[in-house]
């Protein structure tokens, strides 16, 4: 039965579109499809799996891969491909920000996840936590791929609890016709936080945000000299009142819709949507950002270990990354996989960034745990003022 | 329960003596089976994690995964930093600003609903103001942003009548829009129970006697009806105190209140259970002082009518 009530028709188009963004390129979505892609938004921050999700308290069993991963880095095709090799069914939850997810790992709530996503310097963490398991490099077929930069990261010596799935930069992404001027460096949102007021946007991720600061001031990333951190908290809480919200994802149909003109956010969030609308840009600020790696790991308390060795080798396989990079625009660490991505991806500066721009950008490492408690404790102020 | 002229007995004859002057099953068989679930639910999940919360509020520092040091009152001590006491005036200045919008506006409405309306679509016409409710709260939150944001219908309409746009949205007037609004049909409801019992003779004897309708209103209708708008008032204002939804949502970064703050110390990037722990307690005790209120001069019969 067609029904062609206003919900109804925008629901088919939406869905049948290639990407939920694409939905909103037409600059006269309705108000009722805004609602609609809105609610979707949100809800797929809650349980992106949407059809297949509910039986995610059901527990693992043999059959299921429980993934827990960042928002964009896995959707139907990627899932279904994966049931069609192997006959494994895919679950996927979504977190928004590393501590997140390792409070859940640790909290007991995450003991259906067979495979978890950490960042780098989480890695590292969840390493000395004893949360990750040692991978059995027998058991992995294609590791020879990896980008020499890969083969032996500072987070995980050798590899040997983690696979890197994606790397990325940390930048502002701004919509060109709605900002003063160009931005071209952290500095810009305070030159500009009057004409911006309430039209930022910053990561609600401690280390990033913070660590942003920290960089625009002239320091590291990882600083934990308190001086340096108590400097940069000030300078954060300046721009405090002008800042919109503190969010990690969901942002698109804000910046999208004109209520954000200015989002800070992970190059492989924004490159999705510079390529969809023309007005927006992306770029790494002038004094370095954040260079960071998204792995896959196998948790302590996966239940499903046969299928996480199954999925880490579907991934690592040169095609499946391919196909993958080519819808959800990440930067693959697998060298052949880049190789064969066409010209125009390999040629996109906020995918792969020249060397001269990587070469000032640093990656967030785990920090003593003493310095962690100042960072929490300026982080919570400065959200709470 | 041992009698304590009998002559000195083992644990067991206790025992027995204590099972002996029990009252006879008759007489709690049948309480026990109807207050067992309810109460073994309650004390499982109510009562033991509040009593866990409590404990974790009292080991300043602890962070999962790393042994916890020892008690002290670090965690409650924190709360008293005049950022975090910022938070909660902000958190009850929200709660009280959106209890008074929803008295001011939802009197008279009930007013109306209990004693103007007709009486054949009074049924209907409230079950339509409570049909909001029926769709989940977080969707009429979010529907407020689209309703809010810069391009949205609000400007859209200021628009047309040739007013400047308001950029409200991440902003505390939002968060004030949103809570009068998740929590009206709740504050109509229980006047609605309240001045449906007003006794109408009194108005009209009070007309005889030659009262203005305001003199009326104020000696007549407003006294009889003070319990059910303390129980109205003291239900909005503890739900929208603890409210999460809606400042999440609308208020962006502007609007940290408590039940934020609390959830960003468990699942947010700042992982001190403790602090929010501490920050849990003060909620609670807050919410039963409130709660001791209400049953002290609350209106109970009008309480237990409206709220399942």
């Amino acid at each position: 039965v067609e029904r062609k009530g206003p919900f109804i028709s925008t629901y088919k188009r939406y869905s049948m579109m290639p990407g939920r963004r694409r939905f909103l390129q037409g600059s006269a979505a309705a108000i009722a499809g805004m609602a609609l892609a809105n609610c979707r938004q949100n809800l797929a921050n809650v349980n992106p799996a949407g059809s297949s999700s509910t039986n995610a308290e059901a527990g693992a069993s043999s059959d299921t891969l429980y993934i827990f991963t960042w928002a964009n880095y896995t959707d139907t095709s990627l899932a279904d491909a994966f049931t069609e090799l192997t006959g494994i069914k895919v679950v996927i939850d979504i977190f928004d920000s590393n501590e997140t997810m390792l409070t859940k790992m640790q909290a007991g709530g995450g003991s259906a996840y067979s495979i978890i996503y950490p960042s780098d310097y989480m890695v590292s963490e969840m390493i000395s936590l004893g949360l990750l398991q040692e991978l059995d490099p027998t058991r992995i077929q294609g590791l020879e791929n990896l980008l020499d930069k890969w083969i032996d990261p500072a987070y995980d010596s050798k590899n040997a609890h983690s696979i890197p799935f994606s790397w990325g930069t940390t930048g502002l992404l701004y919509n060109r016709e709605a900002v003063p001027g160009t931005p071209t460096d952290w500095s810009y949102l305070w030159e500009n936080q009057q004409a911006l007021s309430g039209q930022i946007s910053m990561l609600d991720d401690m280390r990033e945000t913070l660590g942003a600061v920290l960089k625009g001031l002239g320091y590291s990333y990882n600083s934990t000299d308190p001086a340096q951190l108590e400097e940069a908290y000030n300078k954060l809480l300046e721009l405090k009142p002008h800042l919109a919200s503190f969010k990690s994802s969901g942002f698109e149909d804000e910046i999208l819709g004109g209520d954000l003109n200015v989002v800070m956010s992970y190059s492989s969030d924004a490159i999705p949507i510079t390529l969809e609308d023309e007005r927006m840009e992306y770029i790494i600020p002038a004094s370095g950002s954040s260079l960071w790696t998204d792995t896959m790991a196998i948790p302590v308390s996966a239940p499903n270990v046969e299928a996480a060795y199954q999925w880490l080798n579907f991934i690592l396989d040169p095609a499946v990354s391919k196909a993958a990079v080519e819808r959800l625009f990440f930067a693959t660490p697998n060298k052949a996989a880049y190789e064969l991505l066409p010209d125009e991806l390999k040629a996109n500066n906020d995918l792969y960034p020249p060397q001269d721009i990587l070469a000032k950008c640093e990656g967030i490492q785990s920090i003593d745990s003493a310095s962690n408690d100042l960072f929490d404790q300026y982080w919570t102020q400065v959200v709470s003022a | 329960m041992a009698n304590p002229t009998a002559p000195p007995s083992g644990p067991i004859s206790r025992l027995t003596d204590w099972l002996a002057n029990l009252p006879p099953p008759s007489h709690w068989v049948r309480p026990l089976g109807l207050l067992g679930p309810a109460g073994t639910w309650l004390f499982l999940l109510m009562v033991i994690p509040t009593f866990l919360i409590l404990e974790i509020s009292l080991v300043p520092g602890l962070r999962l995964g790393e042994p916890g040091g020892s008690y002290g009152l670090d965690n409650y001590l924190r709360i008293f930093q005049p950022v975090y006491l910022r938070v909660i005036a902000r958190s009850l200045n929200f709660a009280l600003a959106s209890t008074l919008m929803c008295l001011v506006m939802g009197f008279p409405v009930a007013y109306w609903l209990a004693l103007m309306s007709p009486k054949r679509w009074r049924n209907l016409l409230l079950v339509s103001f409570v049909l909001p409710l029926w769709t989940s709260s977080l969707l009429r939150a979010y529907a407020w942003t689209t309703i809010l944001r810069s391009a949205g219908v609000f400007n859209t309409i200021l628009g047309l009548l040739m007013l400047p746009p308001q950029n409200w949205l991440h902003t505390p007037i939002a968060v004030l829009i949103g809570l009068t609004y998740s929590f009206l049909p709740y504050m109509v409801l229980i006047l609605y129970a309240s001045l449906e019992k007003l006794d109408t003779r009194l108005l009209e004897a009070a007309a005889d006697l030659g009262a203005t309708p305001q003199q009326a209103f104020w000696k007549i209708t407003v006294p009889q009806t003070l319990p059910g708008i303390a129980a109205g008032c003291l239900l909005v204002f503890i739900t929208t105190l603890g409210d999460f939804v809606v400042p999440t949502l609308l208020g962006g970064a502007s609007s940290m209140n408590i039940a934020r703050l609390i959830y960003n110390q468990f699942l947010g990037p700042t992982r001190a259970w403790g602090f929010g722990s501490a920050l849990s307690m003060v909620l609670i005790l807050a919410v039963s002082l409130a709660i001791a209120l209400l049953l002290k001069y609350g209106d109970k019969s009008s309480v237990s009518e409206t709220s399942q």
